[in-house]
C-alpha cells in the first residue's frame, strides 16, 4: 500500500460537516456550522462553556439530530442522529462522563459496552480476558482485566474510555473534554496515546478547555462561540495564542470587570487558620491527614498543590468541621476551634468553595435565593422576634447576585437552571460577602470557561489585597503558580514541600509524585 | 405561579378520575352509579349532620397530614402518623383515667402534653435510627405503627378494659364527660381554634421562619446544607420530634373529642389516609387543610353508604386506594424529575 498523495487525502476529509443546524428551544446551539477534518490528524475544538463544543460532538456521534445539514465520513454521507450509522462509518466517541459501569470488572465492562462483533451471549470469564488482553495490554501499564470498573484510578479509566471507543475499529475518534478529571501527569499519558494513535492513522478530535493543553496535542484548532465556527480550523503554527483567545471570548467584554471588595481589614498581619499538627482519619472515599501543619494570614494567598486523592479533601472537610479532627488542633482567628461544629467556624468567618460545586455548593432544585441566603440561616436571630420577611430575603440575595453579575431570571428559579460559571458565581455571591476572614477555595475554577476562570482567580486576588486570606486547595498547577504567594504540597496525607514564588515546576511536580521526600 | 396553578391542576384532575375508576368498579359490580354518587354527596355534606362529621373526620387527618408535610419539608417521610395517633390517645388516656379527680382543664391539659409526648417519643425513635445511622425511615415508621396498635390493643384489653364492657371488641372506660372537650359529634369552637391554630403555626414555622428555610435545604439537599453549617441531623430529629407530636396531639383530640373511650383498632386508616392527605394537598399547609376536608367528607361518606344503598363500607376504601396509587405514581414522576438524581437518570 502507498500512503496517499498529499492531493487525496485533502480532497476527501475524514470527516466533513457542512452548515449544521441545532437549536433548543430558543437557543441556537450550533449556526450554519461547517467543517473539514483532514485525516491522520490531531485536531483541537475549543471554546467557552455553552459554545457549543459538546453539541458538535454529539452531532457527530449521532446523539443529536441536527436541524439543518449534512455529515460526511470519508466521503460518504451518513443518516444523522444514528449512533449505529456512525459507528459504522468509523466514528467513536469518549464521552466528558465516564460510561464504563463501575461495579462490572474491565473484561466485562468492555464486553457490554463496546461496539465489537463476535461475542457470544454466554461465556466464561478466561475468553473474555483473552478477548479483551491486547486492547488493554495495548494501552500499556498493568493488565487489569479483572478489576472492577471503579476500584481504578481515573487516568486508567480514562485509557479504557478510549480502548471501549476503539474496539469497534474506529478510524474516527471524538473526545469530548477528556482532560477534566485527569492530572498534569495523567494528561501528558493521555496526549502520548492520542498522537501514537495518530501516528496509526487515527483522526482524533478533541474537545479542550485549556490553551496549554492545545498547544501540547493539536496540529490544527477550531475556535466556536455562540453556536458559530468562528475560527479554523487553522494549523496551529499559524495562530498565536493572543488570536485564539480572543477568537474564544470574543469581542472585549465589559461585564467581567472588578467587583466584590474583600473585609477592609487592618493592614497587620494576622494569623486567621492555623493548623498545628492536624490528623484526622481516612473516610471511604479519601486518604486521612497525618500530622498537617499550616497557617493562613491574612493578605496572603496558600497554595495546596498536589495529585486528587492525596486527603486535599479531608482537609477541605476538616477545616470545614465536617470531618473530626482525631489529633492536634486547629485555630480560626486566633480562637481554638478544634471542637468547634460547622456551624460556630463560618460565624467566626470561615467561608468555603467546596470541591463539588453542584452537590455541596448549591440545592440544585432550591430556589436562588435560599441557595444565596443559606448562611443566614445559622447562628442567633439578631431580633427576639422568629418571622422572618422573605422579601427581604429575596430582595437582599438579588442584590448580591446583581453584584456578583449572576446571569438569572426570577430569584425563585430552581439553581439548577444555571450554567456553571454561574453557578460558581452565584455561590461566591454567597460566600464571598461581608464577614469573611479567610476562604478556602476548592477548586474554584475547574469546568469553567476562560472568562469564568479569569473572573474568579481575579476575584481571589481582590479578596487577598483587601486584607482576607485564602487557601486555595487546586490540581492546576498553572493556577496555583499564579496566585499563590506561598505553595504547599500535599501527598499521602501530608504535606512534604512547601515553596515560595518563583516556583520551579519541576520541583513541585517531583513533590506531587512523591518523587521527594 | 402558573407552575403552581398547573399542579393543583393536575391533582384535581387525579382525584376526579380516581373517583371515577372507583365509580366504574362499582358500575360493574352491578351497583347504581346514581345511587353511590348522591350517597357520597348525601353523606358528607347534606345529610342531618353530615358536614359536622366531615370536619370531625377531617381534624385527625388535618393534624396527622401536617405532620406528614413537617417531616417531608426536610427530606423524611414519617408515614407511622397511625402509630403516634395511637399511642397520644393512650397516653392521654392513661393520664385522664389515672387523674379522674382532677380539675377538668389541667387534666387535659396534663393529658394532651402526654400525648404529644408519646407521639414524640414514638417518632423519635426511628428518626434517630435515620439520622445516626441512615436507616430506611419509611420501614421503621411502618413498623412502629404496628408496634403502636398492637400496645393499644393490649391496653384495651389488658389494663385499661373496662371489666363491665359488653361490647365485642375490647374498650376502655369512658373518661369523665367533664374532660370532653366536645359532643359526641366530635366538633366544636375549641378543637376548631385548637386545629386552626396549629395549622397557622405550621405554616409560619415552614414558611416564615429561619428553621423552616433550613428544613427546606436539609431536605432537598443535606450535603449542602451541611457545608453551609447547617447541622442536618439536628433539624431532622427536631422535624420527627414536630411530626410525631401533632400525631400525637390528634390522639388527644380524638379522646376528649368523639372517642371519650379508646377501643381496639379504632380509626384504623387515619394515619395512613393523612399521608395521602398530604400528598394531594401537595405538601403545602394549605393544600393538606383542603385535601382533610375532602378525606374527611370520603370518610362521612364512607360511613353513610351503607345506610342508603347496600354498598358495604369496604367499597368506598377502594376510592381511598385509588387515590394513594395515582398520587403516589405521580409524585414519583416528579421526584425523578426534580430530585437528587435527576440529572443522572435524564442523561
Amino acid at each position: 500500500m502507498t500512503a496517499p498523495s498529499e492531493s487525496a487525502s485533502a480532497a476527501t476529509p475524514a470527516v466533513r460537516c457542512r452548515s449544521l443546524g441545532v437549536s433548543f428551544g430558543a437557543v441556537q446551539a450550533l449556526r450554519d456550522v461547517s467543517l473539514d477534518l483532514s485525516p491522520g490528524r490531531i485536531h483541537a475544538l475549543v471554546g467557552q462553556n455553552g459554545a457549543g463544543k459538546t453539541t458538535l460532538a454529539k452531532v457527530l456521534g449521532g446523539l443529536q439530530a441536527p436541524q439543518t445539514g449534512e455529515v460526511r465520513i470519508a466521503g460518504r454521507k451518513i443518516p444523522l442522529g444514528d449512533v449505529r450509522a456512525a459507528q459504522t462509518a468509523g466514528l467513536a466517541m469518549v464521552h466528558q462522563h465516564f460510561s464504563l459501569p463501575p461495579s462490572f470488572t474491565v473484561a466485562e465492562a468492555l464486553e457490554l459496552t463496546a461496539a465489537r462483533k463476535g461475542g457470544r451471549s454466554l461465556y466464561r470469564r478466561s475468553e473474555l480476558h483473552q478477548r479483551w488482553q491486547d486492547d488493554v495490554a495495548e494501552m500499556g501499564g498493568p493488565t487489569v482485566l479483572a478489576t472492577r470498573i471503579r476500584d481504578l484510578p481515573v487516568e486508567t479509566r480514562q485509557s479504557l474510555e478510549i480502548v471501549r471507543a476503539l474496539a469497534g475499529d474506529a478510524r474516527i475518534l471524538l473526545l469530548d473534554e477528556p482532560t477534566a478529571l485527569l492530572t498534569p501527569a495523567a494528561i501528558d499519558q493521555l496526549f502520548e496515546r492520542l498522537m501514537s494513535l495518530r501516528d496509526d492513522g487515527v483522526t482524533i478530535l478533541i474537545v479542550l478547555h485549556k490553551l496549554r493543553e492545545v498547544a501540547a496535542v493539536a496540529e490544527s484548532v477550531s475556535v466556536l462561540r455562540d453556536g458559530e465556527l468562528v475560527l479554523g480550523p487553522s494549523e496551529m503554527s499559524e495562530v498565536s495564542e493572543a488570536q485564539l483567545s480572543d477568537a474564544i471570548v470574543g469581542p472585549a467584554s465589559s461585564a467581567d470587570r472588578a467587583i466584590g471588595k474583600g473585609p477592609s481589614a487592618e493592614a497587620a498581619q494576622d494569623t486567621l487558620l492555623e493548623l498545628v499538627g492536624v490528623s484526622c482519619r481516612e473516610s471511604a472515599f479519601e486518604l486521612g491527614l497525618n500530622e498537617i501543619n499550616l497557617r493562613v494570614e491574612s493578605r496572603e494567598i496558600v497554595g495546596i498543590a498536589g495529585v486528587e486523592g492525596n486527603g486535599q479533601r479531608s482537609l477541605v472537610s476538616a477545616i470545614a468541621g465536617l470531618a473530626p479532627i482525631a489529633d492536634g488542633s486547629m485555630r480560626l482567628g486566633g480562637v481554638d476551634a478544634t471542637r468547634a461544629g460547622p456551624a460556630r467556624r463560618r460565624l467566626r468567618g470561615l467561608r468555603l468553595v467546596p470541591f463539588d460545586r453542584n452537590s455541596e455548593g448549591i440545592s440544585r432544585s432550591a430556589p436562588l435565593w435560599l441557595n444565596q441566603s443559606a448562611l443566614r440561616l445559622i447562628g442567633r436571630h439578631r431580633r427576639r422576634f422568629p418571622l422572618i420577611s422573605l422579601r427581604q430575603y429575596k430582595r437582599q440575595a438579588a442584590e448580591a447576585m446583581d453584584l456578583w453579575r449572576v446571569r438569572y431570571d426570577a430569584v425563585g428559579q430552581p439553581a439548577e437552571s444555571l450554567s456553571g460559571g454561574n453557578v460558581q458565581r452565584l455561590i461566591l455571591s454567597r460566600e464571598l460577602a461581608p464577614g469573611l476572614e479567610v476562604l478556602v477555595a476548592a477548586q474554584p475554577t475547574r469546568g469553567l470557561d476562560f472568562s469564568a476562570t479569569n473572573f474568579v482567580r481575579r476575584s481571589l486576588r481582590e479578596l487577598r489585597d483587601g486584607g482576607a486570606g485564602v487557601l486555595l486547595v487546586s490540581s492546576d498547577l498553572d493556577e496555583l503558580f499564579e496566585l499563590s504567594d506561598r505553595l504547599l504540597v500535599m501527598y499521602g496525607g501530608r504535606i512534604v514541600a512547601r515553596f515560595q514564588a518563583p516556583y520551579d515546576r519541576q520541583a513541585v511536580g517531583d513533590a506531587m509524585t512523591g518523587a521527594l521526600r | 405561579m402558573t407552575g403552581g396553578l398547573q399542579r393543583v391542576a393536575s391533582t384535581a384532575v387525579l382525584v376526579v378520575f380516581s373517583l371515577l375508576l372507583t365509580v366504574l368498579i362499582l358500575w360493574v359490580s352491578g351497583y347504581r352509579v346514581g345511587d353511590v354518587f348522591s350517597g357520597i354527596i348525601q353523606g358528607a355534606v347534606t345529610a342531618t349532620g353530615a358536614s359536622t362529621s366531615t370536619i370531625r373526620w377531617a381534624i385527625p387527618l388535618l393534624l396527622i397530614g401536617l405532620g406528614v408535610v413537617i417531616g417531608f419539608r426536610a427530606g423524611f417521610f414519617n408515614i407511622g402518623g397511625q402509630g403516634q395517633f395511637y399511642m397520644g390517645a393512650c397516653c392521654a388516656l392513661a393520664v385522664s383515667l389515672g387523674w379522674r379527680e382532677g380539675p377538668a382543664p389541667l387534666v387535659i391539659l396534663c393529658g394532651t402534653l402526654a400525648a404529644i409526648g408519646a407521639g414524640t417519643a414514638w417518632s423519635l425513635l426511628p428518626g434517630y435510627l435515620r439520622v445516626r445511622f441512615g436507616t430506611d425511615e419509611v420501614l421503621t415508621t411502618l413498623m412502629m405503627s404496628f408496634i403502636g396498635a398492637l400496645v393499644l390493643q393490649y391496653l384495651t384489653a389488658g389494663p385499661m378494659r373496662n371489666p363491665s364492657g359488653t361490647g365485642q371488641t375490647a374498650a376502655s372506660e369512658r373518661i369523665p364527660d367533664s374532660f370532653r372537650i366536645t359532643d359526641g359529634s366530635g366538633v366544636s369552637t375549641t378543637v376548631l381554634l385548637l386545629v386552626g391554630g396549629v395549622a397557622v403555626l405550621v405554616w409560619l414555622l415552614l414558611e416564615r421562619t429561619r428553621f423552616g428555610l433550613a428544613m427546606t435545604l436539609v431536605g432537598r439537599n443535606p450535603t449542602m446544607a451541611r457545608w453551609q453549617g447547617i447541622n442536618a441531623g439536628r433539624v431532622g430529629l427536631a422535624t420527627f420530634a414536630l411530626s410525631g407530636a401533632l400525631a400525637g396531639l390528634a390522639g388527644a383530640v380524638e379522646l376528649y373529642g368523639p372517642g371519650a373511650r379508646l377501643v381496639t383498632g379504632f380509626s384504623p386508616e387515619v394515619g395512613f389516609t393523612a399521608v395521602v392527605v398530604a400528598l394531594v394537598g401537595l405538601l403545602t399547609v394549605g393544600g393538606t387543610v383542603v385535601a382533610a376536608v375532602l378525606f374527611g367528607g370520603l370518610q362521612s361518606a364512607i360511613l353513610f353508604l351503607p345506610i342508603v344503598t347496600d354498598l358495604p363500607p369496604p367499597a368506598l376504601v377502594l376510592l381511598h386506594g385509588m387515590v394513594a396509587f395515582l398520587v403516589t405514581i405521580k409524585f414519583q414522576a416528579v421526584w425523578r424529575r426534580t430530585g437528587p438524581g435527576a440529572k443522572a437518570m435524564a442523561s
